[in-house]
């Protein structure tokens, strides 16, 4: 039988698997971005296995909003990450040691 | 396995339904050919069979036997991996498609929403394909593609909002029991625009003529599949005819009353209740087979008859024209519902 | 093993290596494919929880459009891989302990109380429309933030725009503009000059 706790198991699996990714790709911004989605998607996965188990929409509502957000935040990341490039040549974290455009 | 009837059957459904859409790919291309050819004053392929008609099996047999060529500097595996991820999801929306009444493999709420999630899916496909044949003109092919069926996307699912806004249903068999009474309330009248922009932003996504600008022959050689030969070549072959059926398929059940009889309400009811003319004249499959080959022929029509778009005009019709419209029509169905507007919505 | 098991061990498993595979490659594009992968695993699993809306939503808007989105970025930018790979390997061991004492913790939380144990007691029927449920909460008592999601949405838009279109740059761009090149008339370009003795 599933129980939630395999649900939320895979969700700090998958959360852990990208705090590890921001950790060895701190240099490539757009992977860090990418760890971003995964740990956003490891959040929204134990928001609906709560919903599911306790029988309560909320969290369902809850996970409508984040991916809202988070759509808007990629297409925000990645229009900033598309200028950077223009303006610096470069995505490396480790070149941005300036604040000048 | 207690499951194993019920995995069977659902076998022998997709069977029943992906065997003839199969041959209704090879039959379009047939088809195709031989309406441009007469829109064109030729006749088209007349030499394989009687009058052409083997030629879609000639071709098949060609394509099976040419070598699938991997150009060397590749990535291969997903090379190799595109054209299946182009054909898949083109073939498993087909899973919700009601054929009449009741008649759907898999008979799901949210139908129309897994129509529109799986067509998105059909642009990975391209964009793999563009970029693992590492050549430029794949490449801009897939780009092309990417931005223009991204952005025709939208248009498309606001048609789609005013679709089941009107009939209050994700649910295509309900969407198309709404549309009963006769052809004056099939939605294409009081969804004109809408029907208008899904058909256009439908010829769009599946990248045909004139929105064919990733392929675009005279400009990037052949866009995103360049590079691709024989069996790999077939298949996005077959998932372009694929997705073009299903659009014409879905304008027909969204917007065309589907399996409905365009005789409801105009004949006597005594007219139904012959023995064959009246199952003729009543709703059936027959009228969708018969409004999506119309659609499709459109599709061919539209082929022979208008020149390629310039990318950039392209874009703005989605964009400036498309959008807006369906974002005005949306608002005009919310007030036409609010004030229960006959004979559709009250 | 029930059938749900399989398919929730199944996708569960496709969930974890394609996260994994995400963090590791090396090329960009095959990472943002691998997080494809592992939002449509994890689009399935939401559907075996009975959040088909969402599921479906989430193949709509994820892998339908960022992703394609994030791929389009990554492959019309030319990256310079290895200087994005610069200490990868010197932070793989401290990365990797985060995560695994990080995970430990959680894990050992979640499996050692019994409030997590909970089964669902019966799933809805065959007539149960998610998509119904969740609109019927959504428009009313949700309806505010509902909206400010919207608002969120179109400062994103506006935002996305005018980051990239910068109207200062443009002209250093090469980029020509077709409706300006096809107005063009043979005596903009070509001067006659006549070179008859008069």
């Amino acid at each position: 039988m599933i129980t939630l706790s395999h649900y939320l198991v895979l969700g700090a699996v998958v959360f852990c698997l990208g705090v590890a990714g921001l950790f060895i790709n701190r240099k490539n911004l757009i992977i860090v971005l990418m760890c971003l989605e995964l740990m956003l998607l490891a959040v929204n996965i134990n928001f609906i296995a709560f919903a599911y188990f306790l029988q309560d929409l909320a969290g369902q509502v809850f996970v409508f909003f984040i991916l809202t957000v988070a759509a808007a935040e990629a297409a925000i990341g990645l229009a900033i990450l598309v200028m950077l490039f223009k303006v610096r040549g470069t995505i490396s974290v480790g070149e941005l040691n300036e604040m000048k455009g | 396995m207690p499951e194993l009837p019920l995995l069977l059957e659902i076998l022998l459904k997709i069977g029943m339904v992906v065997s003839p859409l199969l041959l209704a790919v090879a039959y379009a291309t047939y088809a195709e050919r031989k309406v441009i050819g007469y829109i064109q004053v030729r006749i088209g392929p007349n030499r394989v069979g009687p009058r052409g008609w083997l030629q879609p099996i000639a071709d098949a047999v060609k394509l099976l036997t040419k070598e699938i060529i991997l150009p060397r500097q590749a990535n291969r595996y997903l090379f190799l991996l595109a054209p299946v991820l182009a054909l898949v999801p083109a073939l498993a929306v087909w899973a919700v498609i009601p054929f009449s009444d009741g008649w759907v493999i898999a008979d799901i709420n949210a139908a129309l929403l897994y129509v529109l999630a799986l067509s998105s899916l059909g642009v990975y496909g391209i964009i793999l394909a563009g970029w693992a044949s590492n050549s430029k003109y794949a490449l801009l092919g897939a780009m092309r593609s990417a931005a223009q069926m991204v952005s025709y996307e939208i248009a498309m699912g606001f048609a789609l909002v005013g679709v089941l806004m009107a009939a209050g249903s994700l649910h295509l068999g309900q969407i198309v029991s709404a549309q009963q009474g006769g052809i004056w309330h099939w939605y294409w009248l009081p969804l004109l625009p809408l029907f208008v922009v899904y058909f256009i932003a439908g010829v769009a996504e599946t990248n045909r003529a004139p929105f064919d600008v990733p392929e675009g022959e005279s400009e990037i050689v052949a866009g995103f599949h360049v590079e691709y030969s024989g069996m790999a070549f077939a298949l996005f072959f077959l998932a372009e005819y694929a997705n073009m059926i299903l659009i014409a398929a879905l304008t027909a059940l969204l917007f065309l009353g589907g399996w409905l009889s365009p005789f409801e309400g105009l004949l006597p009811e005594a007219a139904f209740a012959l023995p064959v003319i009246g199952w003729l004249l009543g709703p059936g499959i027959h009228w969708l087979l018969l409004k999506t080959a119309f659609f499709l022929f459109v599709f061919f029509w539209l082929r022979a008859t208008f020149p390629r778009y310039r990318y950039d005009q392209l874009m703005r019709l989605g964009w400036k024209v498309l959008i807006p419209v369906t974002l005005v029509w949306i608002v005009v169905i919310g007030l036409a519902i609010g004030f229960n507007l006959g004979p559709w919505f009250s | 093993m029930t059938l749900e098991l399989a398919v929730f061990y199944g996708f569960a498993a496709v969930l974890v290596l394609a996260s994994l595979l995400m963090i590791t490659v090396r090329n960009p594009v095959h990472a943002a494919l691998s997080l494809v992968a592992a939002f449509f695993a994890a689009a399935v699993l939401w559907v075996l929880l009975e959040a088909e809306f969402l599921g479906i939503v989430l193949v709509l808007v994820y892998v339908g459009a960022v992703m394609v989105l994030f791929l389009f970025v990554v492959m019309t930018l030319d990256l310079n891989v290895s200087q994005l790979r610069e200490g990868f390997v010197r932070y793989l061991p401290i990365g990797g302990l985060v995560a695994l004492v990080m995970g430990a913790g959680m894990i050992w939380v979640l499996t050692r109380e019994t409030v997590f144990e909970r089964t669902t007691p019966l799933r809805a029927g065959a007539d149960y429309n998610n998509t119904l449920a969740i609109g019927q909460v959504l428009y009313t008592e949700y309806v505010y933030p509902f909206e400010i999601a919207a608002v969120i949405l179109l400062v994103a838009v506006i935002a996305a725009i005018t980051l990239t279109l910068d109207p200062r740059r443009r002209r250093t761009s090469k980029s020509i503009d077709p409706a300006e090149a096809v107005k063009v008339r043979a005596k903009d370009r070509i001067k006659m000059v006549d070179l008859r003795q008069k």
